[in-house]
């Protein structure tokens, strides 16, 4: 029962950061119809600077229980990256998607290098770190209290970022801009302003989600590429645009990472792959998302 | 669209031939070995642009393909013993279509974005069939693809390297002019126009008596054939088919190249093949961040040249000729 | 002998009725007019004379085959061509590719791989024959996309006339095109149509003045109804049909 509970946990918390990363994902796609491939690289460069800012302030002596919101301040630094890389961007907005999609690609490969440059090509990772917050026991059942913690911070963004597309006047705004952009135009809607704002939130949910997984997992090199695998999937799973869709997608991933590391590791990848075609092939729009046009 | 290509093409292209034909006299086997990754991709690239330049579909999961071409060659030399190179095409050629034609079923029904996602996510399953059947696949170190014979000749007296280097640099030369030969006869087909024809307005294309649907598919599959040929060209060069070459960034680079080249152009992808092996070649000579300097090279090429090498040559022609007065 | 023929045919969405019991025959060498206010019903008329839809009640023959629903491709292959209101061309193909692509099908050369499509003189002799009906002879390596509107229209019929239907059907093939041009239009897709032994035209128009010229016969469409089925000048003449169908005279 407590290897079930700790399995459930495990995914949650794995779907939580992935919520994150498949957030910004779906943001981005949602308002401004691109598909960011390098997305994976703002979660890797939050990871690899929460490392270095977190190690860093220990130096300095910084006392320890400050992790959760050093890490949330490495994210919120990295996002800087945003406005930049959505001026290059930019360029593409009129041209075939298809060139758009390349283009983060190429954004893709030059931050592999980059992290290659600053951060040296083998993986870094926190000391100790996460413990700090202790555990939360019950009998057999035994989850570090940081977990606990990202998993409510993922659910706290999930709600903030609701309300704000709900609630808020610029999330109308920025739901009328993704409904019909053109229409948005012609009523006065800064666009260019519009996306410059929406591909740096996205940003910064990719550079906290990566900042927050690095007390439990290394940073490498190759998390730019593996997390773009996961994330594309979430975003089909719950649907192009949806963040709703994006929770429940990334719930769904989160389990069944968690189940196959458990019961049978090769599994992981065919698995959710069969639900993205699976979803592609019935119901493309996703489970949660608008139709396709 | 005139069938012939133009005096000016036919000239660049019978140079280039003759100057590849050369590479192996005059130039140190290293850079033999080097282009037959060349041919390799250009023969991958020219399926993968019929599908993407032509018919309008962008495939993300092209190196699926590629991978049965090298697996192939591995089941095939490797653990059935057959030595003709001739039997690894045609089984790699045939696991090819026997994959693409599930698979671009299902992919057809869907263009654009949703395409590419299908495509990828196929490509995933595959790579990711790879290392689940590790004992059969060798999982993450792949499989061994011996030495075979080529046109029926095992060249037994010379090592790898003069092997790859001569003899079989020479084969990979010929099947590049004969895919070559093929495709642009496709194109230039009735089956070609059907397929252009339903790459920018499918509705009209419907209505003129093309099913839209069985063209995609036709496509895909050549695309398909075309990609193991050249997969199985590079596992036999490496020795090795290797599941990275299913990696999805794999494909990616696929694209990449096509793009670079020229996706709008017939030689587009085969001048891209060659810029990107010799450019990569220097690069990864020079710095240990060529990752880097590709991904510049990739955004200037979707800012500032999206019609590619070929575009700008074609440019620089068109300029030559104004200025000497002619149309 | 009838080509195209609907019997008592319905189409409901729902509630709303947006054709109900239609009878129709079309018959060799006719020439027809649909016309009607927006909303009357052409559209749909239109969708289940070509088999796009299928009716909720009744059926729809052409040649004595019922089509309901079989799609474009299908029909193409039985006989009859459509062209739509809004001008649609291939942007990346010439004019003469564009023909090429119904000659194509047409010959049943679709599927041939590896042959010369330039070196094909039976769908070159065609191609230039079609294009010439259509004054577009010295055209034909022009990209489709520096045509005129005009130009562009007369493409989009011409390769519809390329399948060589028996039953050719035009969505307002004159929308679109400048008022000095119309008439010109209109004249060349008779003829065209004469010397392609095209068996009967079927036009939707909301230009009236079109239809009373050219028409031979005009059925007009109101509230998902019949409501007449004449040649011109009896139409014409009626006054309670003007003020239903027509409104104000001349072009909408």
């Amino acid at each position: 029962m407590s290897a079930l509970v700790n399995l459930l946990l495990g995914g949650v918390f794995h779907g939580a950061v992935l919520f994150l990363v498949a957030g910004g994902l779906q943001l981005v796609f949602g308002v401004q119809k691109i598909l960011n491939l390098a997305c994976g690289s703002f979660y890797a460069l939050g990871a690899y600077f929460g490392i270095t800012l977190v190690t860093a302030s220990l130096a300095v002596g910084v006392p320890g229980v400050l992790l959760l919101p050093e890490l949330l301040l490495a994210g919120l630094i990295m996002a800087a990256i945003g406005p930049p890389n959505e001026r290059l961007l930019r360029t593409t907005y009129d041209r075939d998607e298809s060139f758009q999609l390349l283009l983060t690609f190429a954004l893709l490969l030059m931050f592999q290098d980059v992290f290659r440059f600053v951060w040296g090509a083998n993986p870094r990772s926190l000391d100790t770190g996460y413990l700090v917050y202790g555990k939360l026991s019950a009998g057999d059942l035994s989850v570090p209290v940081y977990n606990l913690l990202v998993i409510a911070s993922a659910l706290a963004a999930a709600i903030g970022i609701g309300a704000f597309l709900r609630r808020s006047n610029y999330g109308r705004l920025l739901r009328a801009t993704a409904e019909n952009r053109t229409m948005a135009e012609a009523l006065g809607v800064n666009v260019r302003s519009v996306y410059s704002v929406v591909f740096t939130l996205g940003t910064l949910l990719g550079t906290i989600g990566g900042a927050l997984v690095i007390p439990t997992a290394a940073a490498s090199l190759e998390m730019s590429v593996d997390v773009v695998i996961e994330a594309f999937a979430v975003v089909v799973i719950g649907g192009l645009g949806s963040m709703a869709g994006a929770l429940v997608g990334s719930l769904l991933v989160g389990l069944i990472s968690a189940a196959s590391l458990v019961f049978y590791p090769e599994f992981e990848i065919p698995a959710i792959y069969l639900i993205v075609i699976a979803v592609l092939l019935l119901r493309p729009s996703g489970l949660l998302g608008k139709p396709a046009p | 669209m005139t069938s012939a290509p133009s005096a000016l093409v036919k000239l660049s292209i019978a140079s280039a031939f003759c100057a590849l034909a050369l590479v192996p006299l005059l130039a140190p086997p290293f850079y033999a070995n080097l282009l037959i990754t060349f041919f390799a991709y250009s023969i991958a690239l020219l399926g993968l642009n019929l599908l993407f330049g032509y018919a309008g579909l962008l495939s993300f999961g092209h190196a699926m393909f590629l991978g049965v071409g090298a697996y192939g060659a591995a089941v095939v030399a490797g653990l059935w013993g057959v030595k003709p190179f001739e039997a690894a095409i045609c089984a790699a050629a045939a696991a090819a279509l026997v994959l693409a034609v599930p698979v671009g079923m299902l992919c057809v029904r869907f263009t654009g974005i949703f395409f590419g996602m299908l495509t990828l996510a196929f490509g995933m399953l595959a790579h990711a069939f790879l290392f689940k059947f590790y004992h059969l696949t060798g999982g993450d170190s792949g499989m061994r693809v011996p030495r075979m014979s080529i046109l029926g000749m095992e060249f037994a007296a010379y090592n790898k390297v003069e092997f790859l280097a001569g003899p079989f640099y020479y084969y990979c030369l010929a099947l590049l002019a004969v895919a070559s030969l093929l495709m642009w006869r496709i194109v230039h087909s009735p089956f070609g126009l059907s397929l252009r024809s339903l790459r920018d307005n499918p509705q009209k294309a419907e209505y003129l008596g093309v099913r839209v649907r069985r063209f995609r598919l036709a496509a895909f599959c050549i695309s398909a054939i075309y990609g193991a040929v050249g997969g199985s060209i590079l596992a036999l060069r490496s020795g090795l088919a290797d599941p990275e070459l299913v990696y999805w960034t794999h494909s990616g680079h696929l694209v990449f190249m096509t793009v670079l080249g020229g996706f709008s152009s017939f030689f587009g992808p085969i001048i891209g093949a060659l810029a990107m092996t010799l450019l990569l070649d220097q690069l990864q000579s020079i710095t240990q961040y060529w990752r880097f300097v590709l991904g510049a090279v990739l955004v200037a090429i979707v800012i500032f040249f999206p019609r590619g090498l070929a575009g700008i040559a074609d440019d620089a022609m068109r300029a030559a000729r104004t200025t000497d007065g002619g149309t | 002998m009838t080509l195209l023929e609907a019997r008592g045919v319905s189409k409901h969405y729902g509630a709303f009725r947006a054709l109900d019991d239609v009878s129709l025959t079309i018959g060799d060498g006719e020439f027809l007019a649909i016309v009607g206010q927006n909303g009357a019903g052409k559209t749909t008329l239109v969708n289940l004379l070509t088999g796009l839809l299928a009716p909720t009640r009744g059926a729809v023959y052409f040649k004595g085959r019922n089509i309901a629903g079989i799609g474009p491709v299908v029909l193409a292959g039985r006989g009859m061509a459509r062209a739509f209101q809004l001008v649609q061309i291939f942007p990346q193909l010439t004019v003469g590719e564009t023909i090429a692509v119904a000659v194509v099908a047409r010959q049943g050369k679709q599927w041939r791989l590896f042959s010369s499509l330039s070196r094909d003189s039976g769908v070159a002799a065609r191609v230039q024959e079609i294009a010439g009906r259509f004054g577009l002879h010295d055209r034909l390596q022009a990209p489709s996309r520096s045509l005129s509107q005009g130009e562009k229209k007369l493409l989009d019929v011409a390769s519809a006339f390329a399948l060589e239907p028996e039953v050719i059907l035009l969505d307002e093939p004159t929308s679109g095109v400048s008022s000095s041009e119309k008439h010109g239009v209109m004249k060349t897709l008779i003829a065209a149509a004469e010397s392609a032994r095209v068996k009967a035209v079927i036009l939707v128009e909301h230009d009236m003045d079109l239809v009373a010229a050219y028409a031979r016969r005009v059925v007009a469409l109101s509230e998902g109804r019949v409501l007449a089925d004449l040649p011109p000048g009896p139409f014409f003449s009626d006054p309670l049909i003007i003020a239903t169908v027509v409104g104000k005279r001349g072009v909408s």
